[in-house]
């Protein structure tokens, strides 16, 4: 209510200000991101991070955090991690920090909202700095998908089961069956998905060839097969992916449909992905550099049936509360779960297609649960600063009916 | 010039009583108003400078108040959280009635000059609310679809209610109506409107809207009204002529916060802007002054002793004719003669 009323009033000190001269304008209390830094993406069970554990692979990616960042580990606050498969997740966050540089009074936390978690640490440690909790914290992200998942162990409860409620037993449905559901309520041929999903290996292998990538990777030093391997590359990535070969396989929930494959889903992937948060008043004290502002984050639900359709919501949603426009959004990450739902996501709402995943997304890259929504912001980020535009727009769909979405704006534009 | 200072507080709304030529109430509220308490001091003019005879504390900031027409001892406060408060300075601490029924906060109240039996609000929330003090409820709700900065019965038809939003537009309201679709809307007039005669440096096109912060309603012609906002521009307007402004009195660098029609003379306005400046204008309507009825508009003078933000005004009705109240966010509330600080024409 108070930041209401100091808004009203500076707009009628500025009067005609545009959204997007608000939301790009830099005030001392703004969440700035000063370092975004994410390892490699592995294939699950067979790639380079086979071997790490997610305690190990959250060591790793705090480690480079002290180490690219420079900041002294004591003004560190917080450590919020989000992970979807493992239960004991808090636990490896909080040894992990202690063991990679930071001292007993930086606490850890971990954040489980599936696919966004990524994005929900984000959002928790920044509102703790706008609140006044902290003033400086890490969000990771990070996902060791080769352990396994996290199905559950037994049904609902029988209050549940017999509720009535379809939304309710339908947060058991598989991922693939309601990607097959948006294919059919929404008309989504095969064709669609196969030609979306050789374009986004398409952009990724020629952004990865072009050494795009580089500066949002950290290369990390693991374990594989007993030896010390360095991982440099994201190996998702298969080159001379084309829409003939992807057309040929076959599809992976024949109970459910035939339109979703595993050439036109996301890749089932290991990662981390991590950033520091501050004010930019304490940026400037501490002499960070400022990668970006976090300008807001927000989450909207749905049917659990077709979640694949999250972003769909979540976006206007997001560009409502700031008063924007796709039009004023200049590179947009939207998380590829399936061919399906990025097709469906991106034509709805009519996104202009070189804006959207420029170096491709989920399908090409691997989608680590976790990861991705720190991911994305790595990534984003990264284009932004190549293509010297402001606005980045992340957002991603989530299983059992959600999408949430969150706005940036690139300040190293020089 | 005296001076107080309302310490800890920044002032919103000045206004005398009409029934005491030495008594003034300031409606206040602690960090601008942004958040936290409100205040309500009732202030007197003495031989030793102005003196707090008494404040009342509430929740949350004072947006505005008004002098009931009816009880020479009670006033009322807009509050911040849509809470509307009659004070009464004999009685005690707290309010001696309370309405609560805006969803937003209230940033003005104003009571019916000529039935003196209704008073009404104006909210953020996008409406107008009449009342009378007997009742619990509103008698009537007035809806306007944007937050309603400014709202005042006429002063010479008790039944015309005139409000000014920030979708830049001036509505006039008739009571006597049937409700209908309408909702006793009579006119709505958009403040942008091209001036009927050009103005210099305005030539003869619209502006472009601009959020609308005050208005008042002259006291001596009938239809006359001024408008002011976000853009600086102190507007009058004729209603019976309500295609546009009549007048255009530019100078101010940021907006106008408040502007008062003289109860004294009939082209006289004061007006407060956030460019710390208090500006007293003719309309240029004094046909004595040589202005012929419908001449253009000036300045005649400025008082710039605030430091901050200054937010409102106020004539006062007794004694010698020039003497007014502006307070201002740097704690302050001079009381000064418009006099001194008018320049040769």
């Amino acid at each position: 209510m108070a930041a209401e009323r100091l808004s009203s009033i500076v707009s009628q000190l500025t009067p005609g200000q545009k959204p997007i001269d608000t939301i790009t304008q830099k005030n001392p209390d703004d969440v700035v991101i000063t370092l975004a830094i994410r390892t490699p993406l592995c294939k699950a069970y067979k790639g380079g991070l086979k071997d790490t554990p997610l305690d190990g692979l959250v060591f790793k990616i705090l480690e480079q955090v002290v180490r690219k960042s420079n900041i002294d580990p004591q003004m560190v606050e917080d450590i919020c991690l989000g992970n979807v498969s493992d239960s004991k997740a808090a636990y490896y966050v909080r040894a992990a920090c202690l063991a990679a540089g930071f001292p007993n009074t930086t606490a850890a936390s971990s954040v489980n909202r599936f696919c966004s978690s990524g994005l929900k640490a984000v959002q928790d440690i920044a509102n703790q700095i706008i609140t006044g909790s902290i003033e400086c914290g890490v969000a990771v992200g990070a996902e060791h998908m080769s352990t396994g998942g996290d199905r559950l162990t037994r049904p609902f409860v029988d209050d549940i089961v017999h509720s009535g409620t379809q939304d309710a037993a339908d947060c058991l449905m598989p991922m693939g069956q309601t990607s097959e559901n948006v294919g059919k309520d929404f008309n989504i041929t095969r064709e669609q998905q196969d030609l979306y999903a050789a374009e986004s290996f398409r952009r990724a292998e020629a952004a990865q060839k072009a050494g795009w990538f580089d500066d949002e990777i950290t290369p990390i030093t693991v374990k594989v097969d007993g030896k010390d391997v360095t991982l440099t590359r994201d190996e998702g990535i298969r080159p001379n992916t084309t829409f003939e070969g992807l057309n040929k396989i076959r599809p992976a929930f024949p109970e459910f449909g035939d339109r979703s494959t595993g050439g036109n889903s996301s890749q089932v992937t290991d990662g981390a992905a991590a950033v520091l948060l501050m004010k930019r008043s304490k940026a400037l004290e501490l002499g960070q550099p400022i990668l970006a502002k976090f300008v807001g984050a927000t989450v909207a639900g749905l049917a659990p049936r077709i979640m694949g359709i999250g972003p769909s919501l979540a976006v206007p949603k997001i560009l409502t509360k700031f008063g924007l426009t796709l039009d004023d959004i200049d590179v947009i990450e939207l998380n590829e779960a399936f061919a399906s739902m990025a097709v469906y996501c991106r034509d709805t709402m009519k996104m202009d297609y070189s804006k959207m995943n420029p170096r491709g997304g989920a399908i090409a890259l691997g989608h680590p649960l976790g990861c991705t929504g720190a991911r994305q912001i790595c990534t984003g980020l990264s284009e932004c600063r190549r293509r010297k535009a402001k606005v980045l727009l992340t957002t991603m769909c989530i299983g059992t009916g959600m999408g949430m979405a969150g706005i940036f704006v690139n300040e190293q534009l020089d | 010039m005296l001076e107080f200072r309302t310490a800890g507080f920044n002032p919103y709304s000045v206004k005398y009583s009409p029934f005491f030529d030495s008594r003034l109430a300031v409606s206040a509220g602690a960090n601008f108003g942004l958040v936290g308490n409100g205040r309500l001091f009732i202030l007197n003019l003495t031989a030793n400078g102005i003196v707090c005879e008494k404040f009342f504390e509430t929740q949350d900031c004072l947006f505005d108040l008004t002098w009931s027409e009816q009880h020479e001892n009670q006033l009322l406060t807009a509050g911040g959280d849509g809470s509307i408060k009659l004070f009464d300075i004999g009685v005690g601490e707290f309010p001696v009635a309370g309405w609560q029924e805006h969803s937003r906060e209230v940033f003005s109240v104003h009571w019916n000059l000529v039935n003196k039996g209704t008073f009404l609000s104006s909210s953020w929330d996008g409406t107008v609310k009449i009342w009378s003090p007997e009742r619990k409820e509103s008698i009537t709700t007035l809806p306007v679809h944007s937050c309603v900065y400014s709202a005042q019965f006429s002063p010479h038809h008790p039944d015309v209610v005139t409000c000014v939003s920030r979708d830049s537009h001036l509505r006039v309201f008739d009571l006597r109506s049937k409700p209908s679709a309408q909702n006793h809307l009579t006119l709505a007039i958009p403040i942008h409107a091209p001036p009927k005669v050009a103005v210099p440096g305005y030539g003869n096109v619209s502006t472009g809207p601009t959020e609308c912060l005050t208005h008042d309603w002259n006291k001596y012609r009938d239809s006359v009204l001024a408008t002011a906002g976000v853009d600086g521009v102190v507007r009058t307007f004729d209603l019976r002529v309500p295609s546009g402004p009549v007048n255009m009195l530019t100078g101010h660098e940021y907006a106008v916060r408040k502007i008062s029609w003289s109860p004294h003379l009939s082209d006289v306005l004061l007006s407060a802007s956030y460019d710390m400046t208090c500006r007293v204008w003719t309309d240029g309507s004094n046909v004595d002054q040589g202005g012929n009825g419908a001449g253009l508009g000036r300045e005649m003078g400025r008082m710039d002793r605030h430091t901050e933000f200054a937010m409102g005004v106020d004539w006062c009705l007794f004694g010698a004719e020039g003497w007014c109240s502006s307070c201002a966010w740097d704690e302050r509330v001079l009381v000064w003669d418009v006099r001194e600080y008018m320049r040769p024409a």
